[in-house]
């Protein structure tokens, strides 16, 4: 069914910037607070990479698993999957794929690489611990994110990939991750764990370890995580490698970074915070997108008489239809106002307005007219 | 009820309604503490500014007449915890004082969780004056959805992994507390939309499964709807041909609004409404007189 809400998009006659980022960047990472629309926005920006002739890849770590409702691609998928919805037709190189990242896949494509041999990596993934470890290790999903978007920037395989981050907190984490990780993987962490520590003073902080650890456990449990963690150890410097790497590529001028965000003081409040840790971690924020926002009024007339031959309920409702018309107009000045701000703090970025979609996305036409509206007419 | 857990996706209102039952409860007459899970680098603290508070830490300070907050961080719960568990104090300040014992412990699998957790339980325990306990109710602001859940999926998790000794006698105390009703409850916060709801949905579903009970739903940012239902059916289908007025992007709302409503009841958790101010940017959830029916002292306990 229609909606009253489903509105004919405004397109940008022009070029947005965005639009160059499209064209030419590797990797484009959109991160915002929650509820924003992050992931509709990552779907739309990919949708556009691949009107534009690029073969590109959408990642998502949304555990909530929205884009493939919005995509219609299959929500469990040990792979990205290429989609050929009807009625999407994609000029020469144009390709889309999407893929929602499945941590433990990642995690064991990663510990297979890495192994020096099959024996040790099967020694990993059949210990008691990995299924919990693997589901369960603090920044594992961000580590996760880093470590796909990394696998697949890197293997030539993609034009653009687009990666939609986990809401903001965390995603600072995910920006953070492979110091994070590589925290747990220090080896003087390590190093305690295993079963002859250094000289000296590790070994006395071994000891005390040892102690603590015995004793708030039981000592079967020490022995065991010793164990894996040992088995797990020949993979520690390739690891960090990569966590480097991820790095380089995520402050290169290969990547860029957008921020997504509604009118809302509280996702406003995270997009100004957010865009000030991106500056500390030296990450290249390229603009903002206001979604949701009511900035648009063209082509919008204020109500007047009700039609002809109204019922009397519609003439009763177009009699209480002008207080919110009101409305729209105050939020339609302050989402420009907003936009202004926007612009005005992060010198030298964009900002652009998408206008509230209502219910979502639910088709293909709805995601490539959304996506005009982020890159402007081609 | 001594803990009430506040929970649901990023960008809902989450912060300000946990500002808002906290200030309801204190009203009635309790002594509140209001608590916000602190991530590791947070710089600033959203719970402190709904509640007007400059200077949030890791021991409680006060608000208000009754109302206190705290960040919750898991460190402080670690070094808790090693107080109980270890012989001596002095050996829990020589583990915490290790730089590879904390890093551990703050990233390896689920033992920052354990440590909030166990913070959280250690306020709860507090004693003031006397024998009474110096809180009378904990409100929790919990991560957003995703996280919300690793909480209550922590305790399990652990179990699993651990054979057993002190850290799971201490989860089991965790569980008992989360899991009986009278003492634990969650509210879900979410917004009148289709997306937020489903994903409210699911959550709800998880928090049941791990076994706390589900105290309510809040629908947050409810837009005013000033037609009757006859009226809104009128002009909602005179849009479909004529969408062009403004005026009618709020009609949408109002339409998503009532199917939202819909869906939300009959889970067995209370639904409760704040509504959106029209003209202003403020978040109506700060006025706790809105939520104060709710909590009065007669359905907190």
């Amino acid at each position: 069914m229609k909606r009253p809400s489903d509105f004919p998009i405004p397109i940008p006659t022009v070029p947005t910037h965005l639009a160059r980022l499209v064209r030419t960047k590797k990797v484009i990472v959109v991160c915002g607070a929650g509820g924003v629309g992050k992931t509709t926005t990552s779907a739309a920006i990919g949708m556009a990479g691949a009107l534009f002739g690029r073969k590109t890849l959408v990642l998502t770590i949304d555990p909530a698993r929205r884009l493939a409702e919005a995509m219609g691609i299959p929500a469990v998928a040990k792979a990205p999957t290429v989609l050929s919805p009807a009625g999407l037709s994609l000029p020469p190189g144009g390709e889309l794929s999407a893929w929602m990242l499945d941590p433990a896949v990642v995690f064991e494509t990663m510990i297979r690489s890495l192994s020096e041999t099959p024996e040790k990596a099967n020694r990993v993934l059949e210990s008691r611990l990995y299924g919990h470890v693997s589901k369960l290790i603090a920044g594992m999903q961000e580590y996760t994110a880093a470590e796909g978007l990394y696998g697949f920037a890197s293997s030539g395989h993609y034009d653009l990939v687009v990666l939609d981050t986990p809401p903001s907190r965390n995603a600072l984490e995910f920006l953070e991750a492979p110091r994070k990780l590589s925290g747990f993987l220090d080896e003087r962490v390590v190093s305690l764990f295993m079963p002859k520590g250094g000289g000296g003073l590790l070994r006395a902080a071994s000891s005390l370890v040892s102690k603590v650890f015995t004793r708030i456990f039981g000592a079967g449990f020490f022995d065991e995580l010793r164990e894996f963690v040992g088995a797990f150890s020949g993979m520690f410097g390739a690891m960090r490698e990569h966590a480097v790497n991820v790095r380089e590529l995520l402050t290169s001028s290969d990547a860029g970074f957008v921020l997504v965000t509604s009118p809302e003081p509280s996702a406003l409040a995270e997009t100004r915070f957010f865009r000030g840790r991106m500056l500390e971690l030296g990450v290249p924020l390229e603009g903002t997108i206001l979604n949701r926002s009511y900035a648009y009024t063209r082509g919008l007339v204020r109500p007047g008489d009700p039609p002809a031959g109204a019922s009397h309920d519609l003439a009763a409702a177009f009699r209480k239809l002008g207080p919110l018309a009101d409305l729209e107009l105050h939020r339609a000045e302050r989402d420009r106002r907003l936009l202004a701000d926007l612009l005005r703090e992060a010198e030298g970025t964009f900002a652009i307005a998408t206008p509230h979609l209502g219910n979502g996305l639910s088709d293909v036409a709805g995601l490539v007219a959304l996506s005009e509206t982020l890159v402007g007419e081609p | 009820m001594r803990a009430i857990l506040v929970t649901g996706k990023g960008g809902v209102g989450k912060t300000t309604v946990t500002a808002a039952i906290a200030r309801a409860i204190s009203a009635s007459g309790k002594r509140v503490l209001a608590g916000e899970v602190a991530a590791v680098g947070d710089s600033v603290s959203p719970l402190g500014l709904a509640l007007g508070v400059s200077n949030a830490g890791l021991s409680p300070v006060p608000v208000a007449e009754g109302l206190d907050m705290v960040l919750l961080d898991s460190a402080s719960g670690h070094r808790a915890f090693l107080g109980d568990v270890l012989p001596l104090r002095m050996l829990a300040d020589a583990a915490m004082s290790s730089e590879a014992i904390r890093r551990f412990l703050s990233t390896a699998p689920a033992f920052p969780e354990m440590g909030t957790l166990y913070r959280m339980l250690e306020l709860m325990r507090l004693r003031g004056k006397g024998q009474a306990y110096a809180y009378d109710t904990l409100v929790i602001d919990l991560p957003a959805t995703g996280h919300a859940l690793a909480l209550a999926q922590i305790p399990g998790a652990l179990l699993e992994i651990l054979p057993g000794g002190p850290i799971v006698d201490a989860v089991k105390e965790g569980l008992v507390t989360l899991h009986d009703p009278e003492k634990t409850g969650a509210i879900v916060v979410t917004l009148p939309e289709a997306l937020p709801v489903s994903e409210s949905l699911e959550l709800l579903d998880g928090i049941v499964k791990h076994g706390i009970a589900a105290r309510g739903i809040v629908l947050n940012r409810v837009p005013t709807n000033p037609f009757t239902a006859a009226e809104l059916d009128a002009v909602a289908a005179h849009f479909e041909s004529a969408p062009s007025l403004l005026g009618s992007r709020h009609t949408g709302r109002i339409v998503r609004a009532n199917e939202a409503r819909a869906r939300l009841v009959g889970h067995g958790a209370p639904l409760l409404e704040l509504p959106e101010l029209p003209f202003d940017d403020h978040d109506p959830a700060s006025h706790p007189s809105l939520l104060a029916p709710h909590f009065s002292p007669r359905s907190s306990t």
